[in-house]
């Protein structure tokens, strides 16, 4: 683990085009044996590219790649695999329908040409792995009823039955809470012990100071800066990812003390989620809902939302008494839901962003009698939020697939603002979305309230929470345990409330 | 300043709402399945024609090929209808025939008042077509049962009916109302023809500009984000299946007009080849994407090589064998263009050898 060994992986001078477009200017990196190398950087600079190319997915215009001493002018997925390069993208690549154990043996198996599965096998190498490791892992369970932590893990098995010497994990950190991240961390500590080199693909700069010895920055294709870890701070690296500095302070307004309520929720109850919770929100407020995962937060949201209905309790919105025992009664009481994985749930990736932005509003726009859409007031609608929420696309037919995390949100909460929703309902509303995307998102979010809408946030960043909220409720097994309000609500108390 | 201002934001709220006129009316210029298809049936013609030009040119054979393809043409506008929400409709066929023995029957029974009542026949005739939908949309939307399964079944008990109520038989007969349209011209063009042409404008309309046609392809595109997006899926399977029904029904009518005789297992091979066709014309099986231009065009396409065919005195057989060949070159076309994508490259310039080979 000395400085002075030599890199397991070099890429040196990468170049990349797409269509004309430079996706990488000559970027160069270097991996040591037994390090955490984080390579940094806001959504569509690049970093995916690199690691793509790493992989052998894509083939670069022109640059070098060395994997242990030996240059490989052609890498291909097949090929890094057998230099001992895995990847573990954020959705992890794995079979929902098979077990722990069977996915992180099978597609050795696969490649062993075995042309039979056997359990007998199966079950001790993964035990073996999971055991050295130190981890708790069920590997019976189905690999879709596990959690997201441990789907992770099970994923980091499985490349370690590969025997890989270079991991790269994209993203590792954002759908975990505090404590799996740290347990996450620990597994990391354990790779590196057993001198795999690991490469952190993150904008989550203050965990990933935590673990990384090195720090590469990319900004727009090109190479920022390469440094050790020690030498940077968050807000360092947010100003060599942006070339601006990030506001990230506490910005909220005060509510008259009039405002009248929006949204008021008596003793919601669901069995096995959540009981008794009760709260208002009131016009013109941003209230968070924050705790640990599991803890019910998103459960809460998906009840008031129709995706998970109430046992019971009473749910009042703008004054009347609704029943949400569906999505469409939810969206006829006027509540909007940013969804909190919007890749799936949110958003239409192969149609247009147009055609996204109006999905939810369709109805509002038959002309009578007739019943034709009124293609005129659509475009109104979408041209005004396309330019309201600064969608960066080249324009509003351009498919959603091509657009970063950042864009891809803010297409979804214009297909909700598209509905004039009384409440507007957001679930981890910045999840896998760049840091100068976010501050923005967040000023969206803070306009919005200041138009009269009841914002929620349900959300595990509390940095965030912190920016914008006017109160914080923080739930714990299924219940309010406390009601943050004003200068009460602040970073260390809601950390220290949600873990206890 | 500000007025500069003004009229630069006034500019670009102009562009985009070109733009999305633009993407909404012309959608059909810059979709490859209605180009492509466009290739095909010139080729398809351009080369029958020269091989047989005195028959194939003949007026005959052309109204013949008008007269024939409307009726495929229909079924296929509603099996697009129903993959673009990512689901199949088995029954259509077994729907159609429904259709034309209700009317046939009915045509027999009244005896001389059969022509006076021929409308009412007809009416009836869609209300059975509707009905048989509307189950399908039920058991798809309400009971969530998989549309292939679910169509399957009723495709059972359509054709379990139709062959119960005819004895087998094949019925003669149909209101002149019919039987008059299905020998009618206008300007030279079979009437036949443009009620396929109307069939097809209309269902444009339903998917393009409609809130059900937008739900429709978003269901198709995403059932879950559909869902999340407060669209509710039982309404628009619902409607489509309900639609799909009616557009069997339709085609009932047009087996009748076009030939007036109504039995069980007309069209047996039909319920295959729609779905060819609406994959040919671009439709994309797992929903989401399709368009009725493209699928006329296939439907034509279809028809134009058959009748050529036909022309050429070859077998149905080898025909059969040209219907898979279409298929599979359409097919490994769709396949070179999305790796050509994915690499990132222009479709014009082929990188090298890297390119998969087009298997011959």
């Amino acid at each position: 683990m000395s400085e002075s060994e030599a890199p397991v992986l070099e890429v040196s001078d990468i170049v990349k085009t797409f269509g004309g477009v430079r996706a990488l200017a000559g970027v160069s990196l270097s991996l040591k044996p037994g390090t955490v190398h984080c390579l940094a950087g806001e959504n569509g600079c690049g970093k995916s590219t690199l690691i793509k190319i790493i992989s052998g997915v894509e083939r670069p215009d022109s640059g070098r790649i060395v994997v242990a001493g030996t240059e490989h002018d052609r890498m291909t997925p097949s090929g890094a695999m057998d230099a001992g390069i895995q990847v573990i993208y954020q959705d992890f690549s794995l079979f929902g329908n098979l077990t722990a154990a069977e996915n992180i043996v099978l597609t050795g198996e696969v490649a062993a040409h075995r042309a039979l599965y056997s359990r007998r096998r199966a079950r001790p190498a993964a035990e073996r792995i999971v055991r050295e490791l130190g981890i708790k892992l069920d590997l019976e369970e189905d690999v879709e009823r596990l959690s997201v932590a441990d789907k992770q893990l099970t994923a980091i098995c499985r490349a370690l039955v590969h025997d890989a010497r270079i991991l790269i994990m994209d993203e590792p950190t954002t759908a975990l809470t505090r404590t799996e991240v740290q347990r996450l961390f620990a597994v990391v500590r354990q790779l590196t012990e057993r001198g795999v080199a690991l490469l952190f693909v993150s904008h989550k700069l203050d965990e990933v100071l935590q673990v990384a010895q090195t720090v590469t920055i990319l900004r727009n294709g090109s190479h920022v800066l390469t440094a050790p870890a020690a030498e940077l701070d968050g807000a360092s690296i947010g100003r060599y990812m942006t070339g601006h500095d990030i506001d990230e302070s506490r910005q909220v307004v005060r509510l008259p003390a009039d405002a009248s309520a929006v949204l008021e929720v008596r003793d919601l109850t669901l069995p096995g989620a959540y009981r008794d919770v009760s709260f208002t929100l009131h016009r013109g407020e941003i209230l968070g809902l924050t705790g640990l995962l599991g803890s019910g937060r998103s459960e809460i949201a998906e009840s008031l939302f129709g995706v998970l209905p109430a046992r019971s309790g009473t749910i009042t919105v703008d004054g009347q008494d609704c029943t949400i025992r569906s999505i469409d009664d939810a969206v006829a009481a006027g509540i909007g839901y940013v969804p909190e994985d919007r890749l799936t749930q949110g958003l239409f990736m192969d149609a247009s962003i147009a055609d996204n932005i109006i999905a939810s509003s369709l109805d509002a726009y038959r002309r009578r009698p007739s019943r034709l859409l009124d293609r005129r007031r659509i475009a109104e609608t979408i041209t005004s939020l396309f330019g309201r929420l600064r969608i960066k696309a080249p324009n509003v037919s351009s498919p959603v697939r091509s657009l970063s995390g950042g864009n891809a949100q803010r297409v979804v909460l214009a297909k909700w603002l598209a509905t004039k929703p009384k409440v507007l309902i957001l679930n981890g509303p910045t999840v896998g979305v760049d840091v100068g995307s976010k501050s923005e998102i967040l000023q969206i979010l803070r306009q919005e309230a200041a138009d009269g809408r009841g914002v929620l946030i349900v959300s595990d960043d509390v940095p965030e929470l912190v920016a914008v909220c006017h109160r914080v409720l923080v739930i714990r097994q299924g219940q309010v345990v406390q009601e943050l309000e004003g200068d009460g609500v602040d970073l260390e108390t809601i950390q220290r409330t949600m873990a206890a | 300043m500000t007025a500069q201002k003004e009229q630069g934001s006034l500019r670009r709220v102009n562009a985009s709402v070109d733009e999305v006129a633009r993407s909404l009316v012309g959608r059909f210029q810059t979709n490859r399945g209605v180009r492509r298809m466009l290739v095909l049936v010139v080729v398809a013609f351009a080369l029958f024609a020269a091989l047989r030009p005195g028959v194939y040119l003949s007026t005959l054979n052309l109204q013949n090929i008008a007269v024939a393809a409307p009726e495929i043409g229909v079924l296929a506008i509603a099996q697009m209808l129903a993959m673009l929400t990512g689901g199949i409709d088995l029954s259509i066929v077994a729907v159609a025939n429904l259709t034309a023995i209700t009317i046939s029957t009915l045509y027999t029974a009244a005896g001389s008042r059969g022509d006076a009542l021929g409308p009412v026949f007809i009416l009836i005739g869609l209300v059975v077509a509707l009905v048989g939908g509307l189950v399908n949309g039920l058991l798809v939307s309400r009971v969530g049962i998989t549309p292939i399964l679910a169509t399957l079944a009723t495709m059972q008990i359509f054709n379990g009916l139709a062959v119960v109520w005819t004895g087998g038989r094949t019925l003669y007969g149909a209101p002149r109302v019919l039987t008059g349209v299905g020998n009618a011209t206008v300007g030279g063009i079979p009437v036949l023809f443009i009620a396929l042409l109307l069939v097809a404008a209309g269902i444009g309309i339903l998917i393009n500009r409609t809130a059900l046609g937008h739900k429709i392809q978003l269901q198709g595109a995403n059932p879950t984000a559909a869902a999340y997006s407060g669209i509710s899926s039982r309404r628009t399977l619902l409607g489509t299946y309900v639609m799909t029904g009616l557009l069997g029904g339709i085609a009932g009518m047009l087996f009748i007009a076009r030939n007036p005789t109504a039995s069980a297992d007309y069209g047996a091979s039909y319920t295959l080849l729609v779905i060819v066709i609406a994959v040919l014309g671009g439709t994309n099986p797992n929903g989401g994407f399709a368009t009725v231009t493209g699928v006329v065009l296939a439907a034509l396409t279809l028809q134009i090589v058959s009748s050529g065919f036909n022309a050429m005195r070859w077998s149905p057989y080898q025909y059969a064998v040209a219907q898979g060949l279409i298929l599979i070159v359409v097919m490994v076309s769709d396949q070179v263009h999305l790796r050509r994508r994915r690499r990132g490259t222009p479709p014009a310039l082929p990188v090298g050898p890297a390119t998969p080979p087009t298997p011959v």
